[in-house]
């Protein structure tokens, strides 16, 4: 869902379009099934986070171009926030525990070479 | 129209008149564009994965998944009543295995368990008994909200029953009717349970009381079950069909008689005529092996109420669905 609507930030788009984008966004991760598209765009659109933008025919097809509300620009800034919240939360801990990790190595490398000393 | 258009569009009959109505056209057209030139000499045909979906999506549709017509919501709220009402039984019947294994642990394995200390018999034994108490952590786990935690230990609680149904088919052969409706009876709810709760339907959040309640009811059975066994009563064996799995039917029939009288909603007397229904799967095969007399006429009327009630509870439901879109 996040992809999702992240995908319709910048303009209205189609179906396939959604789909090209998500697979952009999550660099190939990410690869949406028509019928799981659809039942995501069922539910922001119940959720009002998506409405219909126009409809065109293509080839003798229906395409409908979908775009974001501003109750979907509203819910997607909050879950980026609490996402980058998290991502922050993870890199400060990743960085203690780096640092942690070399004040230790240093205090065993300090160790050894008062032990080394003592034998002589 | 390309072979790989048609193909796609009879895999799109998966889903149900209203919802392709509304959708199938922008699902081909993405489709197609998705799936790039294919020329029929190369005989294209929609990938598994795409199939999947639209059957996930499907049946997410037909169970009341967002934005779906009221008459699919109201089938979602059946299909989930039925998992309720099934986890309910299992979580009641839970409470004699606890019970078994209780006594177990006080007066020495031997009164419950089977096989000796330290046999493979003695662990599988211990394992149906823990498998039986997931039970009641799968109602509890649904009615406070934990849907995934619920889906798991149903699978649990009902993974003995299916193995010991399973496993003796595939050496020896067909199983006895009451072993094949035994496994209907455990699996029905079960998979109800799976497609019933999908990514669409908000977790319940019941308070503790209504959660605890079939075990409170396990209970209590379990204590008149201990006493009719205490006093021995002279030739009332029929008895002891209201103390198995007939303890439902009272409490199913109070409850039907109630969702008729008020003709509120069509979902509880879906979900009550399937419960019934499932009941009398279970007891009818019961009759072929009871002796004459009034065991066997308990074990009838018992037969006789859930089908003439599942029947009027199923026409009453039906009759109450809201009408389908006109597509």
């Amino acid at each position: 869902m996040f992809l999702a609507l992240t995908a319709l930030v910048d303009e209205p788009r189609h179906g396939y379009g959604i789909v090209q984008e998500v697979d952009r966004l999550s660099e190939g991760r990410v690869q949406l099934k028509i019928g799981t598209l659809y039942g995501v765009l069922d539910r922001l659109s119940a959720a009002g986070l998506v409405v219909l933008d126009r409809e065109e025919a293509q080839q003798g097809r229906l395409r409908r171009y979908y775009r974001l509300t501003d109750e979907g620009a509203r819910a997607l800034q909050e879950e980026a926030t609490r996402m980058a919240a998290a991502a922050s939360a993870a890199t400060a801990r990743l960085r203690a525990r780096a640092a942690g990790g070399a004040a230790a190595s240093l205090l065993a490398s300090i160790a050894a070479s008062l032990r080394a000393g003592g034998a002589a | 129209m390309s072979l790989l258009e048609l193909r796609y569009r009879s895999v799109l009959r998966l889903l149900p008149a209203s919802y392709r109505a509304e959708r199938e056209e922008e699902m081909v057209d993405a489709f197609l564009e998705s799936a790039g030139d294919a020329p029929d000499e190369a005989n294209p045909r929609p990938g598994w994965g795409e199939i999947a979906s639209v059957l996930a999506l499907s049946v997410r549709v037909r169970l009341g998944g967002a934005g779906a017509p009221a008459r699919f919501v109201a089938w979602g709220e059946t299909v989930r009543l039925v998992a309720l009402f099934g986890l309910a039984y299992q979580s009641l019947d839970s409470v004699f295995v606890a019970a078994d294994l209780i006594r177990a642990l006080v007066f020495g394995p031997e009164f419950v368990l089977m096989g000796a200390p330290g046999s493979a018999d003695r662990l599988l034994s211990i394992g149906v008994a823990a498998a039986a108490i997931c039970w009641a952590v799968a109602f509890v786990a649904i009615m406070r909200g934990h849907v995934l935690l619920a889906k798991v230990t149903a699978l649990l609680g009902a993974a003995p029953t299916l193995a010991y149904f399973v496993v003796p088919a595939f050496l020896a052969g067909p199983r006895p009717l009451v072993e094949a409706a035994n496994l209907v009876f455990v699996a029905v709810p079960v998979i109800a349970l799976l497609l019933g709760f999908h990514s669409d339907v908000t977790p319940w959040r019941r308070p503790w009381p209504l959660a605890l309640t079939p075990t409170a009811a396990g209970l209590a059975l379990l204590g008149t079950a201990w006493l009719v066994v205490w006093l021995r009563p002279q030739d009332a064996e029929w008895l002891y069909l209201w103390l198995d799995l007939g303890t439902t039917v009272p409490v199913w029939g109070v409850a039907s008689v109630v969702v008729l009288a008020r003709r509120r909603s069509p979902s509880w007397a879906l979900a009550l005529a399937v419960a019934g229904l499932l009941v009398l799967a279970a007891r009818l095969p019961m009759l072929v092996n009871l002796p004459e007399g009034p065991q066997w006429t308990t074990a009838g009327a018992q037969c006789v109420l859930l089908g003439a009630l599942s029947l009027v509870l199923a026409g009453a439901g039906l009759r109450g669905l809201p009408r389908a879109r006109a597509a």
